[in-house]
């Protein structure tokens, strides 16, 4: 019994330096700390923070200033309020990229520009607030490639060509590039093989799958993307529609009369036998009262 | 028994069943009561209408609450009234038949309620309508709420046609009030006791009890599939139909006898309410106990025997856990004990019977709670990052005025109707005693 107390203490103890550890913890690089926004926040920039705040935040976050944020834990908070504001703008940026459960990590979900509209929408908050100088924009120097994709028949395989810019604005093979397939399917991407590196002559090959669904008229559609996780290029993707897979018609689970659709979309047995119970056992119910008001008419003397 | 049946005249049984409808001090105080409580209940739910249903301790997980667990005990008690009325009736069993109005009045009065106790947990109760415009026919909900306003009029058809002939005679025979005459004489639907108007009613009612059997299988039935037609650990069942129907006539025979008991004492009604009705209903409750409990061990032995990850923590908390006191009080107190108990006539009195159906009774409402609760506290995806209240379900006081206010409501609906007509059929009583009006 009182090894089972201690034991509680002990867990509430930890539960308690848990808590302000995971409170505490958030800690933001300095350096990261120091960045600002690339450009001065102006209106539409504002304008467009809102849609992305109303977008992905507010879920959370609730409307700025009113405090109707959502009670989880650790607590979301009101960015409007003193706690947010108080960061700098590379405190609240690194926090929107990396996210931190439940917080989430935007920095595939929303582009970078984006989140700085979302600081410019918050600090609108803010009258104290003054921004920083912008952080003055490098001249890029990393490679520029763009991706093009076809189908060859002969070989029966995808062909990604990657294509970089050279200093005089001429096009050239671009070798050496990491590319990765993707073709669509009903919840995003899948990844088709594995990755290859482009050929001295830019090319990529890819082999298709012979057995993977597309849609009536076996259309799939296919994204080539350079595999670049330190950003150090300038990368456009190719996408194309494709009729490369199995011809498949496949109603969707919502076309059809089913169990889970609409009410206008019920199975027609369902229909009939729900209609058809009520109707009658309300028939009768009709009858016996019809046939009950009867009495009146029938009394004597 | 201790009637006399050779001095019984119509103008005794006439005067036995009726005397108790007059306006007295007691009913007055009685009902002052039950509406001074009402209106603190009303009040309590016109707080929820303000603020919205946060004021109950119903969050994300938990979603269904006292509410939920006080709706599926409402129609659980509304059932009674088709196993008295049709099952017994319809086998024949001529003792019944002055318990069959008190059997109907508490089905009417649980049925009518049962409907209200749904809105408390709606947030936009001003929507109900919606559920009749957009209601899918696919989903158990609209199923419920067609059979339950079905069973309610016929129950209400059930106590009134029965009643007609009740009505004429009071009109005629007694000294009361002439707006209260006047009520019966438009309920008597001039009733004169021809043969051609005593054909209607029969058939009527048996018509009604016909219907009434199916229909009340279908109430219960359907709203068990509310829970069992979802996947979650302990309301994932393929018995949870017939769990449901025969713990509800646990808990409606329950109910019958409690009224039986209070009727026959306040309304004196010794002679025609008697320790031979007292006995039988203690045989119904016995024989409808050992049926529940025979779903019982299968809902349990069963899931707790494979013990299949989701079951094994759910089952742990009822068995040992968090709700094991309540689970372990619920099963003996209010099924094994009143068992064994019952078995033995001298607990078929009127006394020992009242005290063991108000145990159950009140172990039929806490087993609705653990059906309905625990589970939700376990879901399949692990909680995480919600504050304390949304993890454990604490009933807050506002939910549970809220909760009472249906009995109180209940309660009253049985007292009015119960004190402005006789509680035993008077014709149906006559005719069975053989003495005709004169």
């Amino acid at each position: 019994m009182c090894f089972k107390k201690q034991f509680f203490l002990l867990l509430i103890f930890a539960a308690a330096l848990g808590f302000r550890v995971t409170a505490q913890t958030w800690v933001v690089p300095d350096d990261q700390k120091a960045v600002t926004a690339p450009a001065k926040f102006t209106p539409a920039m504002q304008k467009q923070g809102e849609q992305v705040y109303t977008k992905n935040c507010q879920s959370c976050h609730g409307l700025p200033g009113k405090d109707n944020w959502v009670k989880l834990v650790p607590p979301p908070g009101d960015l409007a309020k003193e706690k947010a504001q108080k960061q700098t703008d590379g405190e609240i940026f690194y926090r929107i990229t990396t996210g931190k459960v439940p917080m989430p990590e935007f920095r595939n979900i929303i582009p970078e520009d984006d989140r700085w509209n979302v600081i410019a929408y918050l600090r609108t908050f803010n009258p104290k607030y003054v921004q920083p100088e912008p952080s003055a924009k490098t001249a890029f120097t990393g490679r520029i490639v763009t991706l093009a994709m076809q189908y060859s028949e002969p070989v029966k395989k995808i062909v990604v060509t990657a294509h970089e810019k050279l200093k005089d604005n001429d096009k050239a093979p671009a070798a050496g590039i990491e590319v990765m397939l993707y073709v669509k399917r009903f919840f995003g991407n899948m990844q088709v093989g594995d990755m290859k590196t482009t050929n001295a002559k830019g090319e990529a090959f890819f082999e298709f799958p012979a057995d993977l669904p597309g849609n009536s008229a076996g259309n799939v559609d296919i994204t080539a993307q350079v595999n670049d996780p330190k950003n150090q290029m300038k990368a456009t993707p190719a996408a194309a529609t494709l009729a490369i897979g199995v011809p498949t018609s496949r109603p969707g689970l919502t076309e059809t009369r089913a169990w889970w659709s609409t009410r206008g979309k019920a199975p027609i047995w369902l229909l009939l036998t729900y209609t058809l119970s009520v109707l009658i056992v309300w028939g009768f119910i009709v009858y016996i009262v019809v046939s009950v008001m009867k009495i009146r008419k029938l009394s004597q003397g | 028994m201790t009637m006399d049946d050779n001095k019984l005249t119509f103008d005794k049984i006439t005067s036995d069943l009726t005397h108790h409808i007059r306006i007295n001090k007691g009913f007055l105080v009685w009902m002052g009561f039950l509406t001074v409580s009402l209106v603190a209940c009303l009040y309590a739910y016109s707080l929820q209408l303000r603020t919205g249903l946060g004021v109950a301790g119903i969050r994300d997980y938990v979603t269904w609450g006292l509410y939920l667990a006080n709706f599926v005990f409402f129609v659980a008690a509304s059932l009674i009234g088709m196993l008295i009325s049709a099952v017994l009736g319809l086998a024949g069993m001529k003792w019944i038949t002055p318990l069959t109005r008190i059997a109907e009045t508490i089905a009417v009065s649980f049925a009518a309620v049962a409907g209200l106790v749904i809105v408390s947990d709606m947030g936009r109760p001003e929507r109900l309508a919606y559920v009749f415009i957009y209601g899918r026919p696919q989903s158990p909900i609209l199923w419920d709420v067609t059979v339950i306003i079905t069973y309610f009029a016929l129950s209400l058809l059930l106590l009134y046609l029965p009643m007609i002939a009740d009505m004429a005679i009071l009109h005629r025979k007694g000294a009361l009030p002439s707006w209260l005459k006047g009520t019966y004489k438009c309920l008597s639907l001039n009733f004169t006791d021809t043969p051609a108007q005593n054909r209607i009613i029969n058939r009527s009612i048996r018509m009604l009890l016909i219907l009434l059997v199916p229909m009340a299988l279908s109430i219960h039935t359907v709203t068990s599939w509310l829970f069992a037609v979802t996947s979650r650990a302990g309301w994932d069942s393929s018995i949870f139909g017939p769990y449901f129907v025969s713990g509800a006539f646990v808990a409606g025979s329950a109910a019958v006898i409690i009224a039986m008991f209070f009727f026959r004492k306040n309304y004196k009604l010794q002679d025609y309410i008697t320790d031979l009705h007292f006995d039988n209903m203690g045989k119904v409750l016995v024989t409808v106990s050992l049926v529940y409990l025979y779903f019982n061990i299968n809902e349990f032995l069963v899931p707790g025997y494979k013990l299949q990850r989701a079951d094994a923590i759910h089952l742990t908390e009822l068995f040992s856990g968090k709700d094991a006191c309540m689970f372990w009080i619920v099963q003996i107190g209010g099924l094994v004990l009143p068992i064994l108990l019952l078995f033995f006539r001298p607990f078929r009195k009127p006394l020992p019977i009242l005290v063991i159906s108000i145990a159950v009774l009140i172990a039929a409402w806490f087993k609705r709670y653990l059906i309905v609760i625990p589970t939700q506290e376990h879901p399949f995806l692990p909680i995480q990052h919600v504050p304390q209240n949304f993890v454990v379900y604490t009933p807050t006081l506002v939910e549970t005025m809220i909760t009472i206010g249906p009995f109180i409501l209940v309660l009253i609906i049985i007292t009015l109707i119960s004190k402005f007509f006789p509680v035993i059929p008077l014709h149906e009583t006559a005719v069975e005693k053989g003495v005709e009006d004169v």
